[in-house]
């Protein structure tokens, strides 16, 4: 951004904000490994409907596979993207530039690429993974995404400082602050303890608080800020209460990382920590229905908006997903729920509506926000697929929530019933074949998005370049 | 208020105090609970399988005895030295294959488990803490999702052959399965026979040591 200051002389300098090239790389990277994980999670869904494309290939074997898609989904596409779009957000609602864009930002973005690919050759090809869900790193990769987590935390951590000393800090501001101390901690929590410190139920305690964490204290607080930060810059308008934004913060802020444990409810772990998590998640829906009504109030009189803006269309269809997974979640965190649901796939449908359908979408909206402002044109290159992206991306994810719980508790209910194992993957085919289908419908959207970004960034003149023609 | 809004109160505050507050009641007080339980390395637990001479010790054996040009080749001798890396092999490699994606290692104490999992008056038990007190579970292998059965009994459910054709092809024993087989698990010996080789030895003498514990002694091996 370039931003005219007026100094003591009267004259006007032009200092850049926001090191475009940053955002530019992060965000393409984001896409393309969004893309790469979904194909991945695609490629698992065939061995499910028994029409695996590469089968007795080891490297290709869908176990492995797997582990690309959730360990991928983390690293290479949601840091990628979170940290691409705070590289835009930060310095504009500081107001001071991030700690070193050169050095510290060419090597931050250089050193993520590595370890995400060293994650895929090891995970593919050496055959080393850890058992920590989303956290399928290989443990001796994790002291590296520990001190990457601190060198992002120095860089954006450096203007919230700044600007924090003149005056308080804006909403999104608390998120930023918050996560930048709470990411590294959790990495190092739920990948060094389970291993070294631990083992069985204590273990199981650490992983489950470290799934959950990872959600809770990384990817929601910065998605959360974001959200605070593009919502009312889109809409001209500042947000309804500031009352109910601290309500939500400090909600989430202490209700959050009390929930890990609800992952392994009926479980050799303690009951009462069982118990505690089962309240604090009941509790955190309040909070998160504190700060949706603060969103949906502050959208109040400009619904219209939504018609031709496609980007605030994203993160609105991202919120509605985000109560609807949270109010559901209120309900299937009871150990009642658990005796049914527990180990189905209405788990995966509802970790689906959350990562693909409010995280997925948000950081989709606030790219397309971003992406024409980065190479100077007026708007996106094709409005049309603009739009075919995000029915294709809602009506997907959409179909594959319902396609999901729907199967999760027909898996549920045939165990209890003590049918023979192989009857419950017979009737789960119809599910998971239609699952496939969802799956190419989301690729497809991700495709026609990337297309359009593609487009956007190569084809034609930006606005500064006609200008200078026209004159 | 404004104090709320600001960088140190809210790295303080949010950041150390109420995460440390969760970490202490999520994970460091049932670990506190559970500190008496003896934890258990791999050598312990080889140990234990000769001294009671559970069925993975004779699982074991009966490996030795079919393969026996492979055995030699990779482990030698049956010994609690073989026993606990056949242990560490097929460990490692369980968790490197993503089989913890798809199948649990947590028998739950509701929805009729005990009685899905285990075999009645053999091993009906729900999980319990201690059995999971090893090295082998750390981090633990529970696991969030089944598309095949729970493994934390399997020792009392299939037989070791089982176990060896139903990994190199599912189809063979478990007709409409979709688990993928694992043929690099196995190689030719001399007479052209696929068998097991270093992994795939490990793998099933993990594999059937999962339950082991809970499995009696039964006359089959007791003759032996």
């Amino acid at each position: 951004m370039a931003t005219n200051v007026a100094t003591a002389g009267g004259e006007v300098q032009v200092t850049n904000l926001v090191n475009y090239t940053l955002v530019k790389l992060h965000v393409a990277m984001g896409l393309i490994f969004f893309i790469i994980v979904g194909l991945m999670g695609f490629l698992y869904s065939l061995q499910l409907d028994g029409i695996y494309p590469f089968p007795g290939i080891e490297f290709l074997s869908a176990g492995r596979v797997r582990m690309i898609h959730t360990a991928g989904a983390a690293y290479g596409f949601l840091v990628n993207m979170f940290t691409g779009l705070l590289y835009w957000a930060v310095p504009r609602f500081t107001g001071y530039k991030v700690f070193n864009e050169k050095y510290l930002g060419g090597f931050m973005f250089i050193g993520l690429q590595a370890a995400v690919l060293i994650t895929v050759v090891a995970i593919l090809f050496l055959g080393m993974a850890d058992n920590v869900e989303w956290g399928e790193t290989p443990w001796w990769l994790d002291p590296i995404i520990v001190a990457w987590l601190l060198l992002h935390a120095i860089q954006f951590g450096a203007p919230i400082i700044k600007a924090s000393q003149k005056a308080p800090l804006y909403v999104t501001g608390w998120y930023i602050s918050a996560m930048l101390v709470w990411t590294p901690l959790v990495v190092f929590m739920g990948n060094f303890i389970p291993r070294f410190w631990s083992a069985g139920s204590g273990a199981g305690a650490v992983q489950s608080t470290f799934i959950h964490d990872l959600v809770g204290l990384y990817v929601t607080p910065v998605a959360w800020g974001l959200m605070y930060y593009f919502v009312p810059v889109i809409m001209k308008k500042p947000m309804w209460s500031h009352g109910l934004s601290l309500l939500g913060f400090w909600g989430l802020a202490f209700f959050y990382p009390l929930n890990g444990v609800h992952h392994y409810l009926w479980s050799p772990i303690p009951m009462f920590a069982q118990y505690s998590a089962v309240f604090a998640t009941v509790a955190i829906e309040f909070a998160v229905t504190s700060v949706l009504i603060n969103f949906m109030m502050t959208l109040r009189g400009s619904a219209e908006v939504l018609k031709y803006n496609v980007p605030l269309r994203y993160m609105y269809t991202g919120a509605i997903f985000y109560w609807i997974t949270c109010f559901q979640c209120a309900f299937h965190v009871t150990l009642t729920f658990q005796k049914v649901i527990h180990f189905t796939d209405w788990v995966t449908g509802h970790a689906h509506l959350i990562m693909f359908g409010t995280f997925g979408m948000w950081v989709l909206g606030m790219a397309e926000y971003v992406w024409p402002r980065l190479f100077g044109k007026e708007t996106m290159y094709s409005k049309g697929m603009s739009e075919g992206a995000y029915w294709l991306l809602t009506i997907g994810v959409i179909a594959m929530f319902v396609d999901l719980t729907a199967a999760g508790l027909v898996q549920g209910f045939d165990w209890i019933g003590l049918n023979p194992w192989i009857d419950s993957v017979n009737f789960s085919k119809p599910f998971w074949y239609f699952r496939s289908v969802t799956g190419i419908m989301m690729l497809t959207g991700l495709l026609m998005y990337a297309m359009n970004f593609y487009k956007t960034a190569t084809a034609g003149k930006g606005l500064e370049a006609q200008l200078r023609e026209s004159a | 208020m404004g104090k709320m809004e600001r960088f140190p109160f809210i790295v303080l505050v949010a950041g150390l105090l109420f995460f440390l507050f969760a970490d202490f009641v999520s994970w460091a007080l049932p670990m506190f609970v559970l500190k008496d339980i003896p934890m258990k390395k791999v050598s312990d637990l080889a140990a234990e399988a000769k001294a009671k001479n559970t069925s993975a010790w004779a699982d074991f054996e009966r490996l030795a005895a079919s393969y026996p040009e492979q055995f030699k080749k990779y482990y030698g001798e049956v010994n609690e030295e073989s026993f606990a890396k056949a242990l560490k092999i097929g460990h490692r490699w369980y968790v490197a294959e993503g089989c913890w994606n798809c199948h649990s290692q947590m028998v739950r104490p509701v929805s009729n488990e005990t009685l899905r999992f285990g075999i009645p008056g053999v091993s009906n038990t729900v999980s319990y803490p201690s059995e999971f007190q090893n090295e082998l579970q750390a981090p633990v292998l529970w696991g969030t999702k089944r598309i095949g059965p729970d493994l934390i009994r399997e020792a009392a459910v299939h037989n070791i052959d089982w176990q060896v054709a139903h990994l190199y092809n599912p189809e063979s024993t478990s007709p409409g399965t979709n688990m993928p087989g694992y043929p690099w698990f196995f190689e030719k010996d001399e007479k052209g026979n696929i068998v097991p080789n270093e992994r795939g030895i490990g793998l099933l003498t993990y594999i059937m040591w999962l339950g082991s514990w809970e499995v009696k002694p039964t006359k089959e091996w007791a003759l032996k």
